[in-house]
Protein backbone atom coordinates (compact mmCIF):
# COMPACT_ATOMS: atom_id res chain seq x y z
CA UNK A 1 0.00 0.00 0.00
CA UNK A 2 3.08 1.92 1.14
CA UNK A 3 4.95 1.12 -1.54
CA UNK A 4 1.82 2.45 -4.23
CA UNK A 5 1.59 5.42 -2.52
CA UNK A 6 5.10 5.89 -2.80
CA UNK A 7 4.77 5.43 -6.84
CA UNK A 8 1.95 7.46 -6.94
CA UNK A 9 3.35 10.90 -5.36
CA UNK A 10 6.17 9.91 -7.87
CA UNK A 11 3.91 10.25 -10.49
CA UNK A 12 2.28 13.39 -9.86
CA UNK A 13 5.89 14.68 -9.21
CA UNK A 14 6.67 13.90 -12.86
CA UNK A 15 3.54 15.20 -13.54
CA UNK A 16 4.02 18.41 -12.47
CA UNK A 17 7.41 18.61 -13.57
CA UNK A 18 5.83 17.81 -17.56
CA UNK A 19 3.20 20.60 -16.64
CA UNK A 20 6.30 22.86 -15.97
CA UNK A 21 8.13 22.13 -18.76
CA UNK A 22 5.37 22.28 -20.80
CA UNK A 23 4.83 26.21 -19.82
CA UNK A 24 8.07 27.20 -20.21
CA UNK A 25 7.23 30.89 -18.70
CA UNK A 26 6.47 33.93 -20.61
CA UNK A 27 9.64 34.87 -21.51
CA UNK A 28 10.06 31.85 -23.38
CA UNK A 29 6.77 32.59 -25.10
CA UNK A 30 7.45 36.11 -26.46
CA UNK A 31 10.77 34.70 -27.78
CA UNK A 32 8.92 32.08 -29.65
CA UNK A 33 6.48 34.27 -30.71
CA UNK A 34 9.59 36.62 -31.35
CA UNK A 35 11.36 33.86 -33.73
CA UNK A 36 8.61 32.63 -35.67
CA UNK A 37 7.83 36.65 -36.84
CA UNK A 38 11.06 36.67 -37.40
CA UNK A 39 11.67 32.97 -39.69
CA UNK A 40 8.73 34.03 -41.36
CA UNK A 41 10.01 37.40 -42.16
CA UNK A 42 12.94 35.98 -43.15
CA UNK A 43 11.29 33.73 -45.57
CA UNK A 44 9.14 36.01 -47.51
CA UNK A 45 12.30 38.57 -47.92
CA UNK A 46 14.56 35.90 -49.47
CA UNK A 47 11.96 34.33 -51.27
CA UNK A 48 11.80 38.19 -52.87
CA UNK A 49 15.30 38.32 -53.15
CA UNK A 50 15.63 34.61 -54.97
CA UNK A 51 12.92 33.94 -56.43
CA UNK A 52 13.17 30.65 -54.61
CA UNK A 53 11.62 29.04 -51.71
CA UNK A 54 13.36 29.19 -48.73
CA UNK A 55 13.02 26.36 -46.76
CA UNK A 56 15.42 27.38 -43.75
CA UNK A 57 13.26 29.01 -41.59
CA UNK A 58 10.87 27.69 -39.45
CA UNK A 59 7.03 27.92 -38.84
CA UNK A 60 5.39 25.61 -36.15
CA UNK A 61 4.15 23.19 -36.23
CA UNK A 62 7.07 21.97 -38.55
CA UNK A 63 5.98 18.45 -40.08
CA UNK A 64 7.97 15.92 -41.63
CA UNK A 65 7.34 12.65 -42.76
CA UNK A 66 9.47 9.86 -43.80
CA UNK A 67 9.49 6.08 -43.68
CA UNK A 68 11.84 2.76 -44.15
CA UNK A 69 11.03 -0.19 -46.14
CA UNK A 70 12.39 -3.32 -47.26
CA UNK A 71 11.91 -6.25 -49.58
CA UNK A 72 13.84 -9.83 -48.82
CA UNK A 73 13.91 -13.38 -50.32
CA UNK A 74 15.38 -16.26 -48.08
CA UNK A 75 16.58 -19.53 -48.87
CA UNK A 76 16.66 -21.66 -45.61
CA UNK A 77 17.41 -25.83 -45.05
CA UNK A 78 15.07 -24.62 -42.01
CA UNK A 79 12.39 -22.67 -41.75
CA UNK A 80 12.28 -19.82 -39.14
CA UNK A 81 10.89 -17.51 -40.60
CA UNK A 82 9.71 -16.65 -44.19
CA UNK A 83 10.82 -18.58 -47.23
CA UNK A 84 11.08 -17.24 -50.81
CA UNK A 85 10.42 -13.43 -51.21
CA UNK A 86 8.99 -11.69 -48.69
CA UNK A 87 7.71 -7.84 -48.00
CA UNK A 88 9.39 -6.52 -44.96
CA UNK A 89 7.76 -3.79 -42.98
CA UNK A 90 7.10 -0.42 -43.86
CA UNK A 91 7.63 2.10 -41.63
CA UNK A 92 6.12 5.62 -41.58
CA UNK A 93 7.71 8.35 -39.38
CA UNK A 94 6.20 11.25 -38.39
CA UNK A 95 8.18 14.26 -36.58
CA UNK A 96 7.09 17.65 -35.76
CA UNK A 97 8.63 20.22 -33.94
CA UNK A 98 4.93 21.84 -32.37
CA UNK A 99 7.52 24.89 -30.85
CA UNK A 100 11.44 25.76 -30.32
CA UNK A 101 11.08 23.37 -26.96
CA UNK A 102 8.54 21.02 -27.61
CA UNK A 103 8.59 17.85 -30.58
CA UNK A 104 6.04 15.22 -31.52
CA UNK A 105 7.62 12.06 -33.07
CA UNK A 106 5.50 8.76 -33.98
CA UNK A 107 6.27 5.75 -36.01
CA UNK A 108 3.40 3.68 -37.54
CA UNK A 109 4.87 0.23 -38.97
CA UNK A 110 2.57 -2.33 -41.44
CA UNK A 111 3.86 -6.07 -40.74
CA UNK A 112 3.10 -8.74 -42.79
CA UNK A 113 1.75 -11.73 -40.99
CA UNK A 114 0.54 -14.75 -42.36
CA UNK A 115 -2.11 -15.24 -39.70
CA UNK A 116 -3.31 -11.08 -40.34
CA UNK A 117 -6.92 -11.77 -41.63
CA UNK A 118 -9.70 -13.47 -40.64
CA UNK A 119 -11.52 -17.17 -41.48
CA UNK A 120 -9.89 -20.69 -41.79
CA UNK A 121 -7.37 -21.32 -42.58
CA UNK A 122 -6.65 -17.51 -41.87
CA UNK A 123 -5.66 -15.36 -44.55
CA UNK A 124 -2.08 -13.08 -45.10
CA UNK A 125 -2.33 -9.93 -44.72
CA UNK A 126 -0.75 -6.67 -42.56
CA UNK A 127 -0.61 -5.37 -38.93
CA UNK A 128 -0.66 -1.75 -38.17
CA UNK A 129 0.88 -0.93 -35.06
CA UNK A 130 1.83 2.39 -33.35
CA UNK A 131 5.51 1.15 -32.49
CA UNK A 132 6.25 4.95 -31.05
CA UNK A 133 4.60 8.11 -29.97
CA UNK A 134 6.71 10.31 -27.98
CA UNK A 135 5.64 14.21 -26.92
CA UNK A 136 8.82 15.63 -26.02
CA UNK A 137 10.09 19.06 -23.67
CA UNK A 138 13.49 20.25 -24.35
CA UNK A 139 14.36 22.62 -21.30
CA UNK A 140 18.04 22.54 -22.83
CA UNK A 141 20.80 19.65 -23.22
CA UNK A 142 20.65 18.41 -19.66
CA UNK A 143 16.99 18.07 -19.63
CA UNK A 144 14.59 16.98 -21.89
CA UNK A 145 11.26 15.54 -20.53
CA UNK A 146 8.94 13.01 -22.74
CA UNK A 147 6.07 10.60 -22.28
CA UNK A 148 4.40 8.18 -24.57
CA UNK A 149 5.67 5.08 -26.04
CA UNK A 150 9.21 4.43 -26.82
CA UNK A 151 12.11 1.84 -28.17
CA UNK A 152 13.45 0.48 -24.80
CA UNK A 153 16.40 2.35 -24.27
CA UNK A 154 18.52 -0.76 -22.47
CA UNK A 155 19.63 -1.70 -25.67
CA UNK A 156 21.55 0.03 -28.05
CA UNK A 157 20.52 -1.66 -30.79
CA UNK A 158 17.12 -1.25 -30.11
CA UNK A 159 17.18 2.65 -30.10
CA UNK A 160 19.76 2.74 -32.95
CA UNK A 161 17.87 1.24 -35.69
CA UNK A 162 14.89 -0.92 -34.58
CA UNK A 163 12.61 -0.36 -37.75
CA UNK A 164 15.13 1.62 -39.33
CA UNK A 165 16.22 -1.71 -41.45
CA UNK A 166 18.73 0.65 -43.91
CA UNK A 167 19.60 2.19 -40.85
CA UNK A 168 21.81 -1.18 -39.43
CA UNK A 169 24.30 -2.67 -41.74
CA UNK A 170 23.00 -6.50 -41.54
CA UNK A 171 19.75 -7.69 -42.84
CA UNK A 172 19.01 -9.01 -39.46
CA UNK A 173 18.60 -7.69 -35.70
CA UNK A 174 20.38 -9.75 -33.31
CA UNK A 175 18.29 -12.53 -31.60
CA UNK A 176 17.93 -10.71 -28.63
CA UNK A 177 16.30 -7.68 -29.24
CA UNK A 178 14.22 -9.04 -32.43
CA UNK A 179 10.67 -8.12 -32.91
CA UNK A 180 8.45 -9.68 -30.63
CA UNK A 181 10.65 -11.31 -28.62
CA UNK A 182 10.88 -11.70 -24.98
CA UNK A 183 14.10 -11.22 -23.46
CA UNK A 184 14.45 -7.55 -23.71
CA UNK A 185 11.25 -5.71 -23.50
CA UNK A 186 11.36 -3.75 -26.38
CA UNK A 187 8.74 -1.60 -26.14
CA UNK A 188 8.03 0.66 -22.79
CA UNK A 189 5.11 3.34 -21.91
CA UNK A 190 5.76 5.79 -19.77
CA UNK A 191 7.79 9.02 -18.93
CA UNK A 192 11.27 9.73 -19.76
CA UNK A 193 13.85 12.36 -18.94
CA UNK A 194 17.22 12.44 -20.63
CA UNK A 195 20.05 14.85 -20.96
CA UNK A 196 23.75 15.39 -21.96
CA UNK A 197 26.56 16.65 -20.03
CA UNK A 198 30.09 17.89 -21.33
CA UNK A 199 31.64 16.40 -18.14
CA UNK A 200 35.17 17.81 -19.72
CA UNK A 201 35.10 16.08 -22.98
CA UNK A 202 33.47 13.22 -22.15
CA UNK A 203 29.62 13.97 -22.66
CA UNK A 204 27.95 12.02 -20.40
CA UNK A 205 24.52 11.33 -21.26
CA UNK A 206 21.48 9.62 -19.08
CA UNK A 207 18.10 8.67 -19.59
CA UNK A 208 16.02 8.08 -16.71
CA UNK A 209 12.70 6.36 -16.93
CA UNK A 210 9.43 5.48 -15.55
CA UNK A 211 6.58 3.29 -17.06
CA UNK A 212 3.97 -0.15 -17.19
CA UNK A 213 6.78 -2.53 -18.14
CA UNK A 214 6.05 -6.00 -19.31
CA UNK A 215 2.38 -6.82 -20.04
CA UNK A 216 0.91 -10.06 -19.32
CA UNK A 217 2.49 -11.35 -22.59
CA UNK A 218 6.12 -10.16 -21.89
CA UNK A 219 6.90 -9.17 -24.87
CA UNK A 220 4.75 -6.67 -25.19
CA UNK A 221 4.44 -3.63 -23.64
CA UNK A 222 1.81 -2.17 -20.95
CA UNK A 223 -0.06 -0.15 -23.72
CA UNK A 224 -3.16 0.04 -22.18
CA UNK A 225 -2.17 0.09 -18.82
CA UNK A 226 0.11 -1.25 -16.24
CA UNK A 227 -1.60 -4.87 -15.68
CA UNK A 228 -0.06 -5.28 -11.97
CA UNK A 229 0.23 -1.27 -10.56
CA UNK A 230 3.90 -1.40 -10.00
CA UNK A 231 5.81 0.64 -12.70
CA UNK A 232 9.01 -0.63 -14.11
CA UNK A 233 12.49 1.50 -14.14
CA UNK A 234 15.17 2.35 -16.19
CA UNK A 235 18.34 3.76 -15.97
CA UNK A 236 20.15 4.21 -19.01
CA UNK A 237 24.15 5.71 -18.89
CA UNK A 238 26.64 6.48 -21.73
CA UNK A 239 29.58 8.80 -22.81
CA UNK A 240 30.94 9.43 -25.89
CA UNK A 241 34.25 11.13 -25.62
CA UNK A 242 35.61 13.53 -27.53
CA UNK A 243 39.02 12.23 -27.55
CA UNK A 244 38.08 8.96 -29.22
CA UNK A 245 35.40 10.45 -31.60
CA UNK A 246 32.72 7.45 -32.63
CA UNK A 247 33.32 5.61 -29.78
CA UNK A 248 30.42 5.30 -27.45
CA UNK A 249 30.20 2.87 -24.13
CA UNK A 250 27.88 2.62 -21.56
CA UNK A 251 25.27 0.47 -19.25
CA UNK A 252 21.79 0.29 -18.49
CA UNK A 253 19.53 -1.36 -15.69
CA UNK A 254 16.04 -2.02 -15.88
CA UNK A 255 13.66 -3.12 -13.04
CA UNK A 256 9.57 -4.25 -13.25
CA UNK A 257 7.79 -6.70 -11.81
CA UNK A 258 6.14 -9.31 -13.91
CA UNK A 259 2.48 -10.80 -13.82
CA UNK A 260 1.20 -13.73 -16.05
CA UNK A 261 -1.73 -15.51 -15.89
CA UNK A 262 -1.40 -18.46 -13.33
CA UNK A 263 1.24 -18.22 -12.36
CA UNK A 264 3.10 -16.10 -8.97
CA UNK A 265 4.56 -13.01 -9.49
CA UNK A 266 8.16 -12.01 -10.44
CA UNK A 267 10.46 -9.60 -10.14
CA UNK A 268 12.86 -8.31 -13.29
CA UNK A 269 16.55 -7.34 -13.26
CA UNK A 270 17.98 -6.20 -16.72
CA UNK A 271 21.68 -5.17 -16.73
CA UNK A 272 23.25 -4.48 -19.80
CA UNK A 273 26.15 -2.90 -21.35
CA UNK A 274 27.39 -1.81 -24.81
CA UNK A 275 30.35 -0.56 -26.69
CA UNK A 276 30.36 1.02 -29.88
CA UNK A 277 32.62 1.89 -32.45
CA UNK A 278 30.39 3.22 -34.78
CA UNK A 279 32.74 4.67 -37.39
CA UNK A 280 32.54 2.36 -40.57
CA UNK A 281 36.34 1.58 -40.84
CA UNK A 282 35.38 -0.53 -38.76
CA UNK A 283 32.08 -0.69 -37.38
CA UNK A 284 32.06 -2.14 -33.87
CA UNK A 285 29.29 -3.24 -32.21
CA UNK A 286 29.05 -5.21 -28.76
CA UNK A 287 26.37 -5.74 -26.71
CA UNK A 288 25.49 -7.95 -23.45
CA UNK A 289 22.25 -8.16 -21.20
CA UNK A 290 21.73 -10.22 -18.07
CA UNK A 291 18.32 -10.58 -16.96
CA UNK A 292 17.24 -11.92 -13.68
CA UNK A 293 13.84 -13.48 -12.90
CA UNK A 294 13.29 -13.56 -8.82
CA UNK A 295 9.94 -15.30 -7.78
CA UNK A 296 8.17 -13.04 -5.21
CA UNK A 297 7.27 -14.96 -1.98
CA UNK A 298 9.73 -17.95 -3.30
CA UNK A 299 13.07 -19.40 -3.61
CA UNK A 300 12.73 -19.56 -7.52
CA UNK A 301 15.39 -17.29 -9.39
CA UNK A 302 17.23 -17.87 -12.62
CA UNK A 303 19.82 -15.63 -15.16
CA UNK A 304 19.77 -15.69 -18.75
CA UNK A 305 22.71 -14.59 -20.69
CA UNK A 306 22.44 -12.90 -24.08
CA UNK A 307 25.65 -11.00 -25.71
CA UNK A 308 26.22 -10.32 -29.66
CA UNK A 309 29.42 -8.52 -31.23
CA UNK A 310 29.38 -7.49 -34.95
CA UNK A 311 32.10 -5.87 -37.36
CA UNK A 312 31.90 -4.30 -40.11
CA UNK A 313 34.42 -2.64 -42.47
CA UNK A 314 33.42 -0.15 -45.40
CA UNK A 315 35.94 -0.66 -48.26
CA UNK A 316 37.97 2.27 -49.11
CA UNK A 317 37.63 1.01 -53.10
CA UNK A 318 34.91 0.58 -55.39
CA UNK A 319 33.80 4.19 -54.07
CA UNK A 320 33.13 3.49 -50.53
CA UNK A 321 30.03 1.38 -51.83
CA UNK A 322 30.69 -2.26 -50.17
CA UNK A 323 31.09 -2.91 -46.62
CA UNK A 324 31.35 -7.10 -45.42
CA UNK A 325 30.55 -7.75 -42.23
CA UNK A 326 30.24 -11.17 -39.38
CA UNK A 327 28.35 -10.99 -36.10
CA UNK A 328 28.28 -13.84 -33.36
CA UNK A 329 25.98 -14.38 -31.00
CA UNK A 330 24.66 -16.32 -28.06
CA UNK A 331 21.40 -16.73 -25.97
CA UNK A 332 21.98 -18.74 -22.81
CA UNK A 333 18.07 -19.26 -21.04
CA UNK A 334 17.96 -20.62 -17.64
CA UNK A 335 15.94 -23.58 -18.13
CA UNK A 336 14.24 -23.25 -14.84
CA UNK A 337 13.32 -19.26 -15.72
CA UNK A 338 9.64 -19.86 -16.36
CA UNK A 339 9.37 -16.71 -17.30
CA UNK A 340 11.06 -17.90 -20.69
CA UNK A 341 9.63 -20.63 -21.00
CA UNK A 342 10.04 -21.54 -24.82
CA UNK A 343 12.76 -19.21 -25.63
CA UNK A 344 15.30 -20.83 -27.26
CA UNK A 345 19.14 -20.64 -26.80
CA UNK A 346 21.48 -19.79 -29.92
CA UNK A 347 24.41 -19.99 -31.06
CA UNK A 348 25.13 -18.03 -34.22
CA UNK A 349 26.89 -16.57 -36.92
CA UNK A 350 26.07 -14.03 -39.82
CA UNK A 351 28.27 -13.52 -42.52
CA UNK A 352 27.02 -10.55 -45.27
CA UNK A 353 27.86 -7.60 -47.14
CA UNK A 354 26.34 -4.51 -47.65
CA UNK A 355 26.24 -2.58 -51.31
CA UNK A 356 24.64 0.96 -51.03
CA UNK A 357 22.95 1.45 -54.61
CA UNK A 358 22.08 5.27 -53.82
CA UNK A 359 22.86 7.02 -50.78
CA UNK A 360 19.25 6.05 -49.54
CA UNK A 361 19.24 2.13 -50.66
CA UNK A 362 20.93 -0.66 -50.50
CA UNK A 363 21.43 -4.32 -51.13
CA UNK A 364 22.34 -6.84 -48.10
CA UNK A 365 23.16 -10.41 -48.66
CA UNK A 366 24.34 -12.92 -45.54
CA UNK A 367 23.93 -16.56 -44.66
CA UNK A 368 23.16 -17.06 -41.60
CA UNK A 369 24.74 -20.06 -39.63
CA UNK A 370 22.18 -21.33 -36.20
CA UNK A 371 22.69 -23.61 -33.81
CA UNK A 372 19.87 -23.89 -30.79
CA UNK A 373 21.02 -27.13 -29.22
CA UNK A 374 24.22 -28.41 -29.11
CA UNK A 375 23.41 -31.55 -30.22
CA UNK A 376 21.16 -31.10 -33.38
CA UNK A 377 21.58 -30.16 -36.30
CA UNK A 378 22.16 -26.30 -37.70
CA UNK A 379 20.21 -24.01 -39.47
CA UNK A 380 21.84 -22.99 -42.36
CA UNK A 381 19.77 -19.79 -44.92
CA UNK A 382 20.72 -17.22 -47.12
CA UNK A 383 18.95 -13.84 -47.30
CA UNK A 384 18.80 -11.05 -49.65
CA UNK A 385 17.26 -7.41 -48.47
CA UNK A 386 16.61 -4.42 -50.63
CA UNK A 387 15.70 -1.99 -48.09
CA UNK A 388 15.45 2.09 -48.47
CA UNK A 389 14.52 5.22 -46.78
CA UNK A 390 12.06 7.78 -48.06
CA UNK B 1 75.30 27.91 -78.96
CA UNK B 2 72.19 25.22 -78.05
CA UNK B 3 73.75 24.74 -75.09
CA UNK B 4 74.26 28.68 -73.62
CA UNK B 5 70.50 28.99 -74.16
CA UNK B 6 69.26 26.02 -72.35
CA UNK B 7 71.18 26.86 -69.58
CA UNK B 8 69.83 30.51 -69.61
CA UNK B 9 66.53 29.15 -69.57
CA UNK B 10 67.31 27.30 -67.02
CA UNK B 11 68.40 30.16 -64.57
CA UNK B 12 65.08 32.28 -65.67
CA UNK B 13 62.95 29.12 -64.77
CA UNK B 14 64.91 29.03 -61.31
CA UNK B 15 64.65 32.63 -60.63
CA UNK B 16 60.97 32.79 -61.51
CA UNK B 17 60.78 29.69 -59.07
CA UNK B 18 62.50 31.11 -56.31
CA UNK B 19 60.81 34.29 -56.23
CA UNK B 20 57.20 32.55 -56.25
CA UNK B 21 58.48 30.36 -53.03
CA UNK B 22 59.62 33.62 -51.08
CA UNK B 23 55.74 34.92 -52.88
CA UNK B 24 53.94 32.09 -50.95
CA UNK B 25 56.21 31.97 -47.55
CA UNK B 26 55.75 35.53 -47.07
CA UNK B 27 52.15 36.14 -48.36
CA UNK B 28 50.28 37.86 -45.24
CA UNK B 29 47.79 34.91 -44.01
CA UNK B 30 45.20 37.38 -43.83
CA UNK B 31 45.28 37.21 -48.09
CA UNK B 32 44.95 33.39 -47.54
CA UNK B 33 41.71 33.95 -45.93
CA UNK B 34 39.70 32.86 -49.06
CA UNK B 35 40.30 29.31 -48.45
CA UNK B 36 39.46 29.51 -45.24
CA UNK B 37 35.63 28.50 -43.99
CA UNK B 38 34.43 30.74 -41.26
CA UNK B 39 32.05 29.63 -38.51
CA UNK B 40 29.14 32.14 -37.96
CA UNK B 41 26.79 33.06 -35.73
CA UNK B 42 23.65 35.38 -35.21
CA UNK B 43 24.83 38.41 -33.26
CA UNK B 44 23.04 37.29 -29.76
CA UNK B 45 24.47 33.85 -29.43
CA UNK B 46 26.96 33.81 -25.98
CA UNK B 47 29.43 32.10 -28.17
CA UNK B 48 32.80 34.05 -29.06
CA UNK B 49 34.93 30.67 -29.30
CA UNK B 50 34.66 26.89 -30.07
CA UNK B 51 36.79 24.18 -29.96
CA UNK B 52 36.71 21.13 -33.34
CA UNK B 53 34.87 18.81 -30.52
CA UNK B 54 32.25 21.29 -29.21
CA UNK B 55 31.65 22.62 -33.38
CA UNK B 56 31.27 18.64 -34.01
CA UNK B 57 28.50 18.32 -31.73
CA UNK B 58 26.70 21.63 -33.09
CA UNK B 59 27.02 20.14 -36.43
CA UNK B 60 25.76 16.79 -35.56
CA UNK B 61 22.91 17.71 -33.31
CA UNK B 62 24.31 16.46 -30.13
CA UNK B 63 23.90 19.76 -28.60
CA UNK B 64 20.80 21.33 -29.60
CA UNK B 65 21.39 24.35 -27.14
CA UNK B 66 23.35 27.31 -26.51
CA UNK B 67 24.14 28.78 -23.08
CA UNK B 68 20.77 30.65 -21.51
CA UNK B 69 18.97 27.86 -23.20
CA UNK B 70 18.73 29.47 -26.71
CA UNK B 71 18.02 26.84 -29.50
CA UNK B 72 20.67 25.67 -31.76
CA UNK B 73 19.20 26.58 -35.31
CA UNK B 74 21.79 24.95 -37.97
CA UNK B 75 22.14 26.45 -41.29
CA UNK B 76 24.53 24.16 -43.22
CA UNK B 77 25.57 24.72 -47.13
CA UNK B 78 23.79 22.34 -50.00
CA UNK B 79 25.83 19.54 -51.12
CA UNK B 80 28.87 19.94 -53.08
CA UNK B 81 29.78 23.37 -51.80
CA UNK B 82 33.33 23.65 -50.83
CA UNK B 83 32.54 25.11 -47.35
CA UNK B 84 30.37 21.83 -46.86
CA UNK B 85 33.21 19.31 -47.89
CA UNK B 86 35.50 21.48 -45.22
CA UNK B 87 33.42 21.24 -42.81
CA UNK B 88 32.07 17.52 -43.05
CA UNK B 89 36.20 16.08 -43.50
CA UNK B 90 37.57 17.85 -40.98
CA UNK B 91 34.99 18.55 -38.47
CA UNK B 92 32.87 15.62 -38.63
CA UNK B 93 35.04 13.40 -40.33
CA UNK B 94 32.25 11.96 -42.74
CA UNK B 95 31.57 11.46 -45.87
CA UNK B 96 28.72 13.38 -47.86
CA UNK B 97 26.51 9.94 -47.35
CA UNK B 98 27.65 9.36 -43.17
CA UNK B 99 26.48 12.85 -42.59
CA UNK B 100 23.18 12.00 -44.23
CA UNK B 101 22.65 8.79 -42.51
CA UNK B 102 23.74 10.48 -39.46
CA UNK B 103 20.73 12.74 -39.80
CA UNK B 104 18.17 10.55 -40.68
CA UNK B 105 19.15 8.67 -37.90
CA UNK B 106 19.01 11.41 -35.58
CA UNK B 107 15.57 12.07 -36.92
CA UNK B 108 14.23 8.37 -36.44
CA UNK B 109 15.42 7.95 -32.86
CA UNK B 110 13.54 10.50 -32.32
CA UNK B 111 16.83 12.87 -30.68
CA UNK B 112 15.74 16.12 -33.30
CA UNK B 113 12.47 16.96 -35.03
CA UNK B 114 14.57 19.40 -37.22
CA UNK B 115 17.24 18.30 -39.52
CA UNK B 116 19.51 21.18 -40.28
CA UNK B 117 18.35 24.37 -42.82
CA UNK B 118 19.96 24.14 -45.97
CA UNK B 119 21.53 27.61 -47.39
CA UNK B 120 21.67 27.48 -50.96
CA UNK B 121 24.39 30.25 -50.97
CA UNK B 122 26.30 32.39 -49.02
CA UNK B 123 23.87 35.28 -49.35
CA UNK B 124 21.00 33.30 -47.75
CA UNK B 125 23.39 32.09 -45.26
CA UNK B 126 24.26 35.82 -44.02
CA UNK B 127 20.55 36.22 -44.45
CA UNK B 128 19.28 33.95 -42.14
CA UNK B 129 21.86 33.69 -39.65
CA UNK B 130 21.15 37.46 -38.90
CA UNK B 131 17.64 36.79 -38.52
CA UNK B 132 17.23 33.11 -36.72
CA UNK B 133 18.19 33.99 -32.65
CA UNK B 134 20.45 30.75 -32.49
CA UNK B 135 21.53 30.03 -35.97
CA UNK B 136 25.19 29.11 -36.40
CA UNK B 137 26.25 28.37 -40.38
CA UNK B 138 29.50 28.32 -41.80
CA UNK B 139 30.96 30.05 -45.06
CA UNK B 140 33.66 31.14 -46.82
CA UNK B 141 35.54 33.73 -45.07
CA UNK B 142 36.27 35.72 -47.68
CA UNK B 143 32.68 36.45 -48.02
CA UNK B 144 32.27 37.23 -44.59
CA UNK B 145 30.62 41.30 -44.29
CA UNK B 146 30.95 43.33 -41.84
CA UNK B 147 28.40 43.00 -39.15
CA UNK B 148 28.69 39.23 -39.13
CA UNK B 149 29.40 37.17 -36.21
CA UNK B 150 32.85 35.12 -36.32
CA UNK B 151 33.55 32.57 -33.79
CA UNK B 152 37.18 31.85 -33.22
CA UNK B 153 38.08 27.89 -33.49
CA UNK B 154 40.45 27.06 -30.83
CA UNK B 155 41.13 30.35 -30.53
CA UNK B 156 41.84 31.31 -33.96
CA UNK B 157 40.21 33.49 -36.87
CA UNK B 158 39.89 33.02 -40.31
CA UNK B 159 43.35 33.82 -41.14
CA UNK B 160 44.83 33.17 -38.66
CA UNK B 161 47.95 30.83 -39.27
CA UNK B 162 47.11 27.31 -37.21
CA UNK B 163 43.68 27.79 -38.16
CA UNK B 164 42.33 24.20 -38.94
CA UNK B 165 39.23 24.90 -41.47
CA UNK B 166 40.29 25.10 -44.67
Amino acid sequence: MASRLGDSVTLRSALVVAVSLCAPGRAASQEDTARTSSATAAQSTHADQTGRDAPATTEYPAFHLSGFGDVAFSDQNKSEGPRGFSEGQFVLHFASALSPRVNFFGELSFTPRADAGSGTPPATGFNAEVERVIIRFDRNDQLKVSFGRYHTPVNWWNTAFHHGQWLQTTISRPEMVQFGGRFIPVHFVGALAEGTFPAAGWNLNYQAGIGNGRGNVISRAGDAGDNNGRPAWLLNVFVSPDRVFGLQVGGSLYFDRISLAGRPEFSERIAAAHAVWHREDPEVIAEIADVHHQELGGLLAASSLAYYIQTAYRLPSFGRLWKPYYRFEHIDIDAADPVFAGVPNLDGSTVGVRYDISTYAAIKSEVRVRRRVSDQPRMDGWFLQISFTF
Amino acid sequence: MFMLRTTRYRKRWTLLLTLGLLLVRFTPLGAQAGGDVAIVVHPDVPIDNLTVNELRRLLLGDREFWPASVRVTLLIRAPIAHERDVVLKSVCQMTEAQFRQHWIGKVFRAETALAPKIAYSSEMAVDLVNRIPGAITFMDASQVGKGLKVVKIEGRLPGERGYELH
